[in-house]
């Protein structure tokens, strides 16, 4: 396909011809934990409603285009004047007061997709609207900076696109113990305890191969060096998303050698009768939040954290007849850490009078600015290897 | 023909052979086996669904009753599952093996989701129908699909608001191929499938007041063209026959196109767009039967449980766990994940699908346990509500008997061979050398548990 060549002229153009490392040796280092630093990603599928997230409480404009669902003013926690928190969202106020949280408003891409499977395929391959890749943007970072499979880690047993690289692909996982065990359970160790790496397949069975090879290493990497997950503070039971986040933790005090994790938490598409739906939902988000970054901080671990928060995309400015909003357009994302250059309010929420031809939110910041900016100002690499474009970088790091 | 070219030809124009079927075709020329495979599939076949459920929803109480169009929404999607399931048997049992493999590869291709039961089965008559047939009719018809003119938004596409989904794929996905055209293209493309509506029983009906009949521009040309006349300018372009064919030649011969391949098959398929005459060019070439095209492709999950069936039948007596093993896998039948379909390739394997895959064969035949976790929301298709991890095995009937007497003076060699087609790697060929010399249950097992018995 057309997509996959791109990518492979571009790495090319960039003077990365890709030595295909297929076994290279397994040097276990050890990261240093003083300056190792990790991106822990946190996906809100369905589209969450960023107008009933961050409320713009004195707009007019709002409230009329939600007569059934506009929160009151009484019903958020202030953050300006003009802005307030859903009520659910305290923890992430606290952040905010303490300078935590850089709040970036209006993010999206040009001609945006309102189908959740291609807005969700644009920002985790990081793509235009016009060309989707084929591979991650954090496949891509494995790909280029990537020495162990294990670099990065989503907590889930499959693998989003986002951590699918044109040669590698990151770990899914939900337990160490369980990824280790499962493959115990297969034949993967008899199998490979004949494999010849001398006769290696530089194909497709070369990749399974490959596959197998970085799942048993990842697997005892994993078992040997994380901690027990028993000795983490108490996160909120029943969430899904808390429990990720402490299988995160978890990891992140191990000292393990990763970068990058990824985390989501569903549910988002509220069409109908949004109102408890969103709010109990924005409710685990936080506390889920709130105890992952306890948890960090007793553990020294907060300074070299940095949290991301998005969705696929926003939602309608005006509500539908069934209490709920239709798939919209730009969106906030949430950036959580210690060391923020720019904390609270990034920028100010777009006109709610200059909406596209769909009523949605214009877009203002390019979401791969974002993606550009943690990747060059954070885990220090090229950004434009990564990203196949020279984009521009925000200072809220 | 060697074994090994045999099965390659069987593995990429149906779903393999057994040992004995793979040793009688060995001794027929290319010319007849090809001939043979076309023969075979002569016939169209649509899978035998049963409808007489929807008597209970008559059109005109479904129009005015919000709670019984709710009630035909819940059990369609169970018809649909059902027919997941009819669709199943079919690619296990069918002798017409070629109509099937080129109904998979065109449901791929047109791809399209639907809940409407009786509409998804039409359009899949349709796409067995034309699956060897003449391209251009075929468009035309998927065109004209109810499925497809809900999938893809055509209902909605009038002639005062535009819309231009199914332009934009038409183009995209299912003719020239991204970047083969404009944008202004889309959008007079658009205007010519105005009005595309369908009836309650699926067949296609346009509705005049919102058609646009005035004149379009498209492709250099100048008229009031509708639909089918602007299909006929998009096969026109060469580019058109060149899209298809590169599609098809990553598909049943590898995904690295040769470009001099398929300028030929784009000379045989361009101006008739003969699908049969094309199909045939490929399996009777010399270079469908190169080295470097055999045995390198990745089973899709559903090549890899009908070739464990096919060897050995397996009855699934829950549906459920057929579903589920569809969902853990990344390939539900009828539930492509968006219009562009399945990737296929290095895409199906992760971590965990390719352990499950290594272990699949144990857990269908020798029912061992395993573990799994409910994966989400499938969409439109709610599979299994289950919460948490569950270790589990199958409840599936294997009919060993029939093995038996399919491997009966087979060699174990010659089980390899029927089961590998790819180069195995040295150590791994060790491990074989271990297993002896008969074609065990144990031994089957164990080869199909191979990398290696993931290629095809």
């Amino acid at each position: 396909m057309k997509r996959r060549s791109f990518i492979k002229n571009t790495s090319l153009a960039t003077g990365m011809a890709l030595v295909p490392n297929f076994l290279k040796a397994f040097d276990d280092l050890v990261p240093n934990l003083n300056t190792h630093r990790n991106l822990v990603v946190i996906h809100l599928k369905g589209g969450n409603d960023g107008l009933n997230t961050i409320i713009p409480v004195n707009n007019d404009i709002y409230y009329n285009a939600r007569p059934k669902i506009a929160l009151k003013q009484k019903d958020t926690i202030r953050l300006n004047d003009d802005l307030g928190f859903n009520k659910n969202l305290m923890p992430l106020k606290k952040l905010y007061d303490q300078g935590y949280l850089s709040i970036i408003n209006n993010v999206g891409y040009p001609n945006p997709s309102r189908s959740h499977f291609v807005s969700s395929d644009i920002w985790q391959t990081a793509s235009d609207h016009s060309n989707i890749l084929d591979s991650g943007w954090i496949g891509r970072y494995l790909d280029k900076y990537g020495k162990k499979p294990y670099n990065a880690i989503q907590i889930n047993d499959d693998l989003d696109l986002a951590l699918r690289g044109e040669r590698r692909n990151g770990i899914a996982t939900r337990n160490a113990k369980q990824l280790y065990r499962s493959l115990q359970e297969s034949d993967f160790n008899t199998i490979l305890s004949y494999y010849d790496h001398s006769h290696h397949d530089e194909h497709n069975l070369g990749y399974l191969y490959q596959t197998m090879i970085d799942a048993k290493s990842s697997a005892k990497y994993l078992y040997e060096t994380a901690l027990d997950s028993n000795l983490s503070d108490s996160y909120p039971k029943k969430s899904s998303l808390s429990n990720q986040l402490k299988v995160v933790g978890q990891f992140i005090k191990s000292g393990l050698d990763t970068n990058i994790y990824y985390t989501s938490l569903a549910g988002f598409d509220t069409h109908a009768n949004q109102i408890g739906r969103q709010d109990k939902l924005l409710k685990n988000y936080a506390e889920a939040i709130e105890a992952f970054v306890k948890d960090l901080r007793k553990n020294n671990r907060f300074k070299n954290t940095l949290i991301l928060t998005f969705s696929e995309f926003g939602r309608r400015v005006k509500q539908n007849h069934s209490n709920g909003t239709d798939h919209g357009a730009a969106n906030n994302v949430f950036v959580i850490g210690e060391n923020l250059k720019k904390s609270g309010l990034y920028n100010s929420l777009a006109s709610l009078n200059d909406l596209d031809d769909n009523g949605d939110l214009k877009y203002e910041i390019d979401f791969r600015t974002v993606y550009a900016t943690i990747l060059s100002k954070w885990l220090d690499v090229d950004d434009r290897i990564v990203l196949n474009q020279d984009f521009e970088k925000l200072n809220f790091i | 023909m060697t074994y090994k070219e045999v099965q390659h030809l069987y593995w990429r124009a149906g779903f393999g052979l057994k040992p004995k079927e793979l040793q009688y075709l060995a001794s027929f020329s290319k010319e007849a086996l090809v001939n043979d495979l076309f023969q075979k599939s002569k016939d169209i076949i649509p899978l035998q669904k049963d409808l007489s459920y929807l008597k209970a929803f008559p059109q005109e109480r479904l129009k005015k009753d919000a709670e019984l169009r709710q009630e035909l929404a819940r059990r369609n999607r169970e018809e649909t599952k059902v027919l997941n399931t009819i669709w199943f048997k079919r690619l296990e049992k069918t002798p017409r093996v070629l109509r099937e493999r080129m109904t998979l590869f065109w449901a791929n291709h047109f791809v399209c989701k639907d809940m409407t039961t009786a509409h998804i089965l039409k359009y899949n008559t349709t796409l067995r129908t034309y699956a060897l047939g003449n391209f251009r009719d075929f468009v035309k018809a998927i065109s004209k699909e109810a499925s497809m003119i809900r999938y893809l938004n055509l209902n909605q596409n009038n002639k005062n608001s535009p819309n231009e989904n199914f332009a934009r794929e038409l183009l995209e996905l299912f003719t020239l191929g991204e970047g083969n055209y404009l944008e202004r293209d889309i959008k007079e493309c658009a205007r010519a499938f105005t009005g595309y509506r369908f009836k309650f029983n699926g067949d296609f009906w346009l509705f005049k007041k919102r058609h646009d009949y005035d004149a379009k521009q498209f492709f250099g040309k100048e008229g009031k063209f509708n639909g089918d006349d602007i299909i006929d300018i998009i096969l026109e372009q060469k580019q058109c026959a060149q899209h298809i064919c590169e599609k098809i030649y990553s598909y049943f011969v590898n995904t690295t196109v040769n470009k001099e391949h398929v300028r030929e098959m784009v000379e045989v398929f361009y101006g008739e767009y003969d699908i049969e005459k094309l199909m045939r060019y490929i399996f009777n070439s010399d270079w469908f039967y190169n080295e470097e095209n055999i045995g390198i492709k990745i089973k899709s999950p559903i090549d890899l449980i009908v070739g464990i069936q096919r060897m050995v039948p397996v009855y699934f007596t829950k549906n459920e766990e057929l579903f589920r093993l569809q969902t853990l896998l990344d390939q539900f039948l009828l539930n492509p994940p968006n219009v562009a379909g399945w990737q296929g390739g290095k895409s199906w394997i992760t971590t965990n699908s390719l352990m499950l895959r290594i272990k699949l064969p144990s857990m269908i035949l020798e029912k061992e346990s395993y573990s799994y976790q409910y994966k989400g929301n499938v969409k439109n298709l709610r599979i299994v509500s289950v919460k948490n991890k569950y270790q589990e095995k199958l409840t599936v009937y294997v009919d060993w008997k029939a093995y038996k007497k399919s491997v009966k003076k087979i060699s174990l060699e010659m089980l390899k061979d029927t089961l590998i087609l790819c180069e195995v790697n040295r150590g791994t060929a060790n491990y074989i050398r271990r297993f002896g010399r008969r074609p065990s249950r144990k031994n089957l097992v164990n080869l199909m548990s191979l990398p290696e018995y993931q290629m095809c």
